[in-house]
């Protein structure tokens, strides 16, 4: 595995998974819906698909002596990786913003520990739709990402909606840490375990219809 | 035991199907496997590595089944499609250095050697190979780790004459060194020149697996003209066709005395082309 994920990083990532990195900045911006960061991020995921039909890179890859859920397997680990340190760099952005002497982000929900929790549901929304389309039929990225981009575009557009008509969300979850903290941080708990689930179901399907691919 | 044994392998597409391919491999050979465009070839090679899945059949390789040795014979084996044709854009040495990892009995020694014998520059990337020079680092993948079976999809295909006949060379080396090839092509003269055994695959089914000499002693090409052919000869002609001085069908060896019309040996590509007419 560990050679595997060496050629993901090695051969198969596309720059901009590590440039679109630095795009966590944008949490420094003091009036911005900052899930659009975590959609780079998945943006950056389906041009490392893009240019692995464009370079073969399944072919090579079965070449060598590993399992096709190997393959896969992989994949996932480097995603879970890139989306893992998207969060990471971004925190501490946000921390920095909170630190304005400005009112917290009129936009959309302010970039606190809840706002983490929403994105990590988002993020395993797209893995699920993404790749359990994308191993279906893996030369078809452009589709696999459409219906990836329309359930994140979705589930925005209703999370930030929200913080405005919601009253729980508006008073407890939008507001600047630490208020509430304990509300938010079962957000992000929950956050983080629906994305487990939701990455890990992904995975499941995704080798079950990589293994019956033909090539 | 053989190297490689297929037996009855089946897979049904809608509009073509594999139809019960059977053939084996002997240590050391060279057999060629022919056939015109659409007619298996690619679809056989890929289910020996379960890229296609088969609907039915046995691979064995070294006498062990691909599914449960999967690891132990992809190290063994060396599988080249054409020349390289995947990240066409890196650098040689940064596909080296990701694919000898995956080999725990890589020859970094190898490597040097081959990469040296067939002049090729670590630097560069495959786009700026030539076809024959691609083919040739997809060998050297392939002999770093020391493959004992080479099975290549059309590797001449896309070469000029010199650099075909090089790479035949090369081939021809690597079975003194006990190195077992199947390659798949439609240049039949590559197989004139090299190969021990030929398979020969039409609408998916093997038509012909034996030595390259017995088959080609099997049959004659004939040349006539309107005049020379009676009823009895005209059903023993195979694949009849025009030429610019007549026609020319193929004939069965043991029909060929007798004929009146010119008889002359037959070679692959004739075999070939008068087969595919019937």
């Amino acid at each position: 595995m560990d050679n595997l994920l060496y050629k993901e990083f090695k051969l198969a990532m596309h720059p901009t998974s590590l440039i679109f990195l630095s795009l966590s900045a944008m949490m420094l911006i003091p009036n911005y819906p900052y899930y659009v960061t975590f959609f780079y991020t998945s943006l950056g995921i389906f041009f490392m698909c893009l240019s692995g039909r464009e370079n073969n890179d399944i072919f090579y890859t079965m070449m060598l002596p590993v399992r096709k859920k190997d393959i896969v397997k992989s994949r996932f680990l480097f995603v879970v990786v890139i989306q893992l340190a998207q969060v990471l760099t971004a925190i501490p952005f946000a921390y920095i913003r909170s630190l304005y002497d400005l009112p917290g982000n009129q936009v959309g929900i302010d970039a606190n520990t809840a706002f983490f929790g929403l994105s990590f549901l988002m993020m395993g929304l797209f893995n699920l739709v993404f790749f359990t389309k994308y191993y279906k039929n893996t030369d078809k990225v452009g589709i696999a990402f459409g219906w990836g981009s329309l359930v994140m575009t979705v589930f925005m557009i209703i999370a930030e909606a929200s913080v405005h008509i919601v009253p729980f969300m508006k008073n407890y979850l939008d507001t600047k840490d630490p208020n509430f903290i304990e509300y938010k941080l079962m957000v992000l708990v929950v956050g983080i375990l629906v994305y487990s689930v939701l990455t890990l179901v992904a995975y499941k399907n995704s080798v079950r219809s990589f293994e019956a691919l033909d090539f | 035991m053989s190297v490689l044994a297929v037996n009855n392998l089946y897979k049904r597409y809608e509009k073509f199907e594999l139809d019960n391919v059977s053939f084996s491999l002997e240590q050391g050979t060279i057999t060629g496997f022919i056939g015109r465009n659409g007619a298996g070839k690619t679809t056989t090679l890929k289910s020996l590595l379960n890229f296609v899945h088969p609907d039915s059949g046995e691979i064995l390789f070294f006498g062990k089944g691909f599914n449960e040795n999967e690891f132990e014979i992809k190290s063994k084996i060396g599988f080249v499609a054409g020349g390289i044709n995947y990240y066409s854009k890196k650098k040689i040495k940064t596909i080296t250095a990701t694919t000898r990892r995956f080999y725990a009995n890589w020859d970094e020694q190898a490597n040097q050697h081959y990469m040296e014998r067939f002049a090729l520059d670590e630097n560069k990337t495959p786009d700026q190979l030539s076809e024959g020079m691609k083919v040739k680092y997809a060998l050297v993948l392939a002999l770093s780790h020391h493959a004992e079976l080479l099975i290549m999809d059309e590797p001449t295909s896309g070469l000029d004459p010199i650099s075909r006949d090089d790479l035949l060379d090369v081939f021809l080396g690597l079975t003194k060194e006990g190195i077992t090839i199947l390659f798949s092509t439609h240049i039949t003269s590559d197989l004139d020149k090299c190969a021990d055994n030929i398979i020969y695959i039409q609408h998916g089914k093997v038509r012909a697996d034996s030595d390259i000499e017995s088959f080609l002693a099997q049959y004659k090409v004939l040349e006539f003209s309107d005049e020379q052919v009676n009823d009895d000869l005209r059903s023993k002609l195979i694949g009849s066709k025009q030429t610019k001085h007549g026609y020319s069908a193929l004939i069965k060896s043991t029909d060929a005395n007798n004929s009146g019309a010119k008889v002359t040996d037959a070679d692959l590509e004739s075999i070939m082309i008068h087969l595919e007419k019937e």
